[in-house]
């Protein structure tokens, strides 16, 4: 029987994968889609516990369209930043991109 | 009932800045002299703040189905970030002047970011708390990368990836807290905290589990240590009145929406706020002992507010720290600590635009942030140096400027909650940090100038920079109404 | 008239000095003479007000009703703009204003054709304002904003030459130095009002009187501030500052590193003294650390080439003096002394800018036989010599003896290094005064203006006023009028009247001391060559010659050998203070900034270990938490 656990387990390793990459992925792109796995994790956990904790209400599912919403912005944002980045740096490798140190 | 709801004119300051926003782009489209954009701009905050102001005094009230407050700490918040983003405005003509197309988005943004801001202050409830911080974030990113340089979009690309990750771990954190409450709303979260009846924080490691990120999340936002390293590479890159409107509005922010979640949700019981309490000192010790010690060592001035502003944000998380004692303490009933932060907070934004403004106008003509080059600078333009020295001297926290009463009442707050070794730690950090702001006051006024000729200021930024000196020294010398200002904001943590 | 007055002691000055900062330096540039005029005027104003306010505290034996203000309100706590015009302020606000308005007319000649004229007067005036604004203040915390104000000032003005490297260097040392103790005080403030809720000087009097503040609060509370005075006043281990703030124009070593700002610390203790006087611990400490510094300086006086700096050791001294006065007899006594010590210092201070004036240097070595170039500048610094070394019936007499016979009831031990200090104090001010005045000039600056020449009238003239006041200003105690008018009834007080105090033994043995260094200073530095040939001219027989020559050669290899060892061991003393304390200083703050530089070095520019960072920060939180929680 699949419970909370599974899905909050499922959440975490989802969250521990894109934070990886996002830490160690060298490409801006691919950094970015970490992030949004880690975001989708969350989404996860928000709406199972939803589901089991408050099951009359909606309010994880609620905050999980919000959370999507907002991330597609970032996204959009995001991406236009790192057309920008290779305009300037000719490169979206995000250890190359450290003109400003110490 | 719904008519009142959705046009509740308690949401009138937040509306009027959205319309200003969207005429500020409109209008950029149609007139071709853009100073106009300013016009509007600080034409629609100040009808923006003369709506706020009207509110303020009254009974807290809760709007929006109770996702959004409007109390005495809301709107002297609201009223600082639209100071704040006004005296950016104006300190921004020169600068952005130099763009040749997207003024109208940068004054916009600055307005939307501003207006996220002010949500953030006023919020009462996750979802909208994380959707005003990611307004404010959003629109902070765009900002930072306005430039189009190497290093403002190196900045901007920064900024944007750390705080991307950082909204996650925040959305974590508060996917955690709602799980293990079931609520959303801060009121209801803190009765459903006390309701589980906990002993301790082993007894519930996912809650604290999920406080700690968002401690994370929010310490990204006020460049708490460790989650500060963006700042000096953020400051340094951004557009300079970006930086100035980063280092104080969206710390600000940060602090305002600190001090609402964890009052109003996590504040009981005891052993929960004694915790968080004390993440905040030990943050607050290394923070500021971490930024001033880089900073002793920078030789860019844009760089070195940035360390100095991770300084700054640990004194800040002092008052953070004092905040919560309350429970345990005999001045149980006084808000010292909360007033104290509110006043620093005011004094901080007054002092770093005016450090910052003078920076925008030397670098304008300059064309550098190197402190080496801001040598003779007492003869070159003496009243921004002497500006930027009274600055200087509040950041230090010497009388007669604000950052004296600032430090007095912050640390009175501390003191008073028994926390003498956090003050100590403070207080020998104000000393090192003489070190490095005298630096500059060295150069500038016993530098030898590099040429002789003056540098220029707009008379937009002379308003600005006179009305930030204006400001310190108003709080510096007398500071009993804005003292009085800050405490009635903070009577929420008491009633 | 109405008491309202008395806020105009500490406003003139500061008019003056907006007036020209804002007014006459952007407008009247081509008239500089105009703000010291100025300054001049609000100064001669402020004394006319202190000696009228004296005389009202005198009459009514009350401090002064003055009306004050509400400042600002922090929770609950209300702060009061507020004068205490009491006995202590009263001669506190004489001191200053007399000094002050000296140094300023010397100043229009010596300053004469600066650059910086306008600078330098309208940093003298904010000095003197902030000055008089401290000592006027209720409050500790208006104490501690005029506190920082004189410590800025002093700090623009020790850099004035900011074109000297060494200048700079001076300054920030300087504020570094006095800012270590300035966290005493400020902790010291800290803890007063937590435990009181006051901040207000007569109340924090009173309380310490009922007993309301006691024990170990009151013990650490006297401490801290003790600490904030000592960095202050000079005194050991926090006096490296003051010979090097001698970098400053002399002037502003007259007023500010002589007679006024130095003594703030004095003046501090003295404010805040029923805190320590219901401390035994904190009173010997004051009395202790006093003493010690007074003997301490004093030896390092003895070798020093440069005027300035022999003057510099001498004022830590005789501050150190005033500190022991205030340990072992009480305010009246301690005060009287820096009452004394401003004249006469700030006089010697003037002397010596008159002679580098004159010579174009302030080496000794190089100076010589001004007495005859020089006669009023020589007079004058002769009589502050004689008051210092506490020669009757000069200034320093009075007040000296009133300490000696303090220290000698109640701290044996600090009573004989206070007679060594008298006898070192006149050796080493005559050894300047020969060595300055006495025999043959030796060339000054080489590339100094032509020859040396009497000071202008416009600096002459406060200096004689100073010498005057360097003669007479210890007759007030004469027969006990100071103690009685300070409210202390001190038991020790001489108050026999003008030759009565040649009654007791104590005076005659310091003045044999004092009379001894004298001599010893003669026989070394103005005498020996002229004993040498009257000897040689005297004894004809050649066996006589040769016994006389070896007795010669002898003493002569003894005074040598003598001042070689003397000097290798005050050297020895001086370098540690050079190296020690000093380097102590210079090491955290070195260390500081290696460890930053090796913390940057985190800010790689790499984003991904910026979120490293942030990971790690969590793990490291939660660890706390689940750990410590």
């Amino acid at each position: 029987m699949v419970g909370l656990e599974h899905y909050l387990i499922l959440a975490a390793v989802l969250f521990a994968i894109g934070l990886y990459g996002a830490l160690a992925k060298r490409n801006a792109i691919i950094i970015l889609m970490s992030i949004e796995l880690m975001l989708n994790a969350v989404n996860i956990a928000m709406v199972a516990f939803s589901r089991y904790i408050v099951p009359l209400q909606l309010t994880g599912q609620i905050f999980a369209i919000f959370v999507m919403v907002v991330a597609a912005a970032e996204v959009a944002v995001g991406l236009a930043i790192i057309i920008a980045i290779y305009r300037h740096h000719k490169t979206i490798d995000a250890t190359k991109i450290d003109l400003m140190k110490w | 009932m719904f008519s009142e709801t959705v046009f509740t004119p308690l949401f009138l300051p937040e509306l009027t800045l959205l319309v200003s926003a969207v005429v500020v782009i409109l209008l950029d489209l149609f007139v071709k002299r853009k100073w106009w954009l300013a016009a509007v701009s600080i034409a629609g905050i100040v009808v923006s703040a003369g709506f706020a102001i009207a509110m303020w005094g009254g009974d807290s009230q809760s709007i929006f189905f109770g996702m959004m407050a409007v109390d005495n700490f809301a709107i002297f918040f609201k009223l600082l970030f639209l100071v704040i983003a006004a005296l950016v405005i104006l300190a921004s003509t020169d600068y952005v002047a130099k763009f040749a197309r997207f003024q109208g988005e940068y004054y916009a943004l600055v307005l939307l970011s501003a207006l996220g801001m002010m949500l953030m202050a006023a919020t009462t409830e996750l979802i909208s708390i994380y959707i005003a911080l990611e307004l404010t974030s959003i629109s902070l990113y765009i900002l930072v990368g306005f430039l189009k340089d190497p290093k403002s979009t190196e900045a901007s690309l920064k900024y944007l990836l750390l705080g991307a990750v950082a909204s996650a771990i925040l959305l974590f954190g508060m996917a955690l807290v709602f799980g293990f409450t079931g609520q959303t709303q801060l009121g209801e979260i803190a009765a459903a905290i006390q309701s589980l009846s906990l002993s301790g924080v082993v007894s519930s490691p996912g809650l604290m589990l999920g406080i700690v990120l968002m401690i994370a999340g929010f310490g990204f936002k006020i460049a708490a240590v460790p989650f500060h390293m963006w700042v000096p590479d953020v400051y340094e890159g951004a557009p300079t009145p970006v930086t100035a409107y980063l280092s104080v509005a969206s710390k600000a922010a940060g602090f305002a929406v600190i001090l609402r979640v964890f009052y109003s949700a996590f504040g009981i019981p005891s052993w929960l706020s004694l915790d968080w309490m004390l993440i905040f000192a030990i943050l607050a010790a290394v923070g500021m002992t971490v930024g001033n010690i880089i900073a002793l060592t920078q030789t860019n001035i844009k760089r070195m507010l940035g360390y100095s502003s991770i300084a700054q944000a640990g004194y800040l998380m002092v008052g953070l720290a004092a905040v919560s004692f309350l429970w345990e303490s005999s001045y149980r009933g006084t808000v010292t600590g909360q007033g104290g932060l509110l006043f620093f907070l005011a004094s901080y934004a007054l002092t770093n635009l005016g450090a910052f403004t003078a920076i925008i106008a030397i670098s304008n003509k300059l064309d550098s942030d190197l402190i080496a080059d801001y040598s003779g600078m007492g003869k070159r333009a003496p009243l921004l140096a002497l500006a930027l020295t009274l600055c200087l001297i509040s950041l230090i926290g010497m009388p007669p400027a604000a950052g004296f009463m600032a430090k007095f009442y912050i640390f009175s707050g501390a003191v008073q909650q028994g926390l003498l070794w956090l003050v100590i730690i403070a207080v020998i950090n104000s000393v090192i940090s003489a070190y490095y702001y005298l630096r500059v006051v060295k150069v500038m006024w016993l530098g030898k100038p590099a040429s002789a000729t003056r540098v220029p200021s707009s008379i937009a930024l002379r308003v600005a920079l006179a009305i930030s000196c204006l400001g310190v020294l108003v709080l510096g010398i007398i500071p009993g109404f804005v003292m009085k200002l800050a405490e009635m904001a903070a009577q929420m943590f008491v009633s | 008239m109405p008491y309202q007055l008395v806020w105009l002691i500490f406003l003139l000055p500061l008019f003056s000095f907006i007036i020209i900062a804002l007014f006459l330096r952007p407008f009247l540039k081509s008239q500089p003479k105009t703000a010291g005029y100025i300054t001049i005027a609000a100064l001669t104003g402020s004394l006319g007000l202190s000696v009228w306010a004296l005389m009202e505290v005198m009459a009514t034996g009350q401090p002064l009703p003055v009306p004050d203000i509400t400042w600002a309100v922090v929770d609950g706590l209300t702060i009061h703009l507020g004068l205490l015009m009491d006995q202590l302020t009263a001669v506190m606000l004489i001191v200053v204003t007399v000094v002050s308005l000296m140094v300023q007319i010397y100043s229009q000649g010596y300053m004469k054709g600066d650059a910086g004229y306008h600078r330098y007067f309208a940093f003298m005036s904010l000095f003197t304002a902030s000055m008089l604004g401290l000592v006027l203040a209720d409050n500790l915390l208006f104490v501690y904003v005029f506190w920082e104000m004189v410590g800025l000032c002093s700090y623009l003005l020790i850099g004035f030459w900011f074109h000297r490297p060494s200048a700079a260097n001076a300054a920030k040392k300087a504020f570094i130095v006095t800012r270590l103790g300035d966290f005493g005080f400020l902790a010291a403030i800290l803890l007063i009002f937590f435990n009181t809720g006051t901040l207000d000087i007569t109340q924090l009097h009173s309380l310490a009187a009922t007993g309301a503040l006691a024990g170990t609060t009151l013990t650490w509370a006297a401490i801290g501030i003790f600490a904030g005075a000592a960095g202050k006043s000079a005194q050991f281990p926090l006096h490296t500052w003051l010979p090097d703030a001698m970098e400053g124009p002399t002037p502003v070593s007259a007023l500010i590193h002589a007679a006024t700002m130095v003594a703030a610390g004095v003046f501090l203790v003295a404010r805040t003294f029923p805190l320590f006087s219901h401390s035994t611990e904190a009173v010997t400490t004051v009395a202790v650390v006093g003493g010690f510094t007074a003997i301490f300086a004093a030896t390092m006086g003895l070798v020093m080439t440069d005027i300035k700096r022999v003057l510099a050791y001498s004022t830590i001294s005789q501050l150190g003096y005033m500190m022991l006065g205030l340990g072992v007899g009480g305010i009246a006594i301690g005060i009287f002394h820096l009452f004394n010590h401003a004249f006469f210092k700030a006089l010697l201070f003037l002397g010596a800018g008159s002679v580098s004036h004159a010579t174009g240097t302030f080496d000794m070595r190089k100076m010589g036989g001004l007495r005859k170039i020089m006669p009023w500048t020589y007079a004058t610094f002769l009589i502050a010599s004689l008051s210092i070394a506490g020669i009757w019936p000069l200034a320093g007499f009075w007040s000296k003896d009133e300490i000696l016979a303090s220290a000698l009831e109640n701290q044996p031990v600090l009573f004989i290094l206070a007679m060594i200090t008298v006898f070192m104090t006149a050796f080493y001010m005559f050894r300047v005064v020969f060595m300055t005045f006495g025999g043959s000039y030796r060339g000054g600056d080489p590339e100094a203006h032509g020859k040396p020449h009497e000071s202008p009238p416009v600096m002459v003239m406060p200096m004689v006023v100073l010498a005057i006041l360097a003669v007479v200003s210890g007759l007030w105690n004469v027969t006990g009028d100071f103690g009685a008018f300070m409210g202390h009834g001190e038991t020790h007080s001489f108050t026999e009247g003008f030759f009565g105090i040649l009654t007791h033994s104590l005076p005659w043995i310091s003045l044999m001391l004092a009379g001894l260094g004298i001599l010893l200073a003669y026989a070394i530095y103005s005498a020996r060559w002229l004993s040498a040939e009257s000897i040689g001219g005297m004894f004809q027989p050649l066996y006589n010659l040769f016994l006389h020559k070896y007795w010669l050669d002898e003493l002569y290899e003894k005074v040598f050998v003598g001042r070689v060892l003397l000097k290798g061991f005050f050297a020895g003393l001086q370098g540690f203070d050079v190296y020690g304390v000093d380097g102590a200083v210079n090491g955290i703050a070195s260390g500081a900034m290696a460890t930053g530089r090796a913390i940057r070095k985190a800010h790689s520019g790499q984003l991904q270990l910026y979120g490293l960072f942030i990971g790690i920060g969590i793990i490291v939180i939660v660890a706390c938490v689940y750990f410590f929680g």
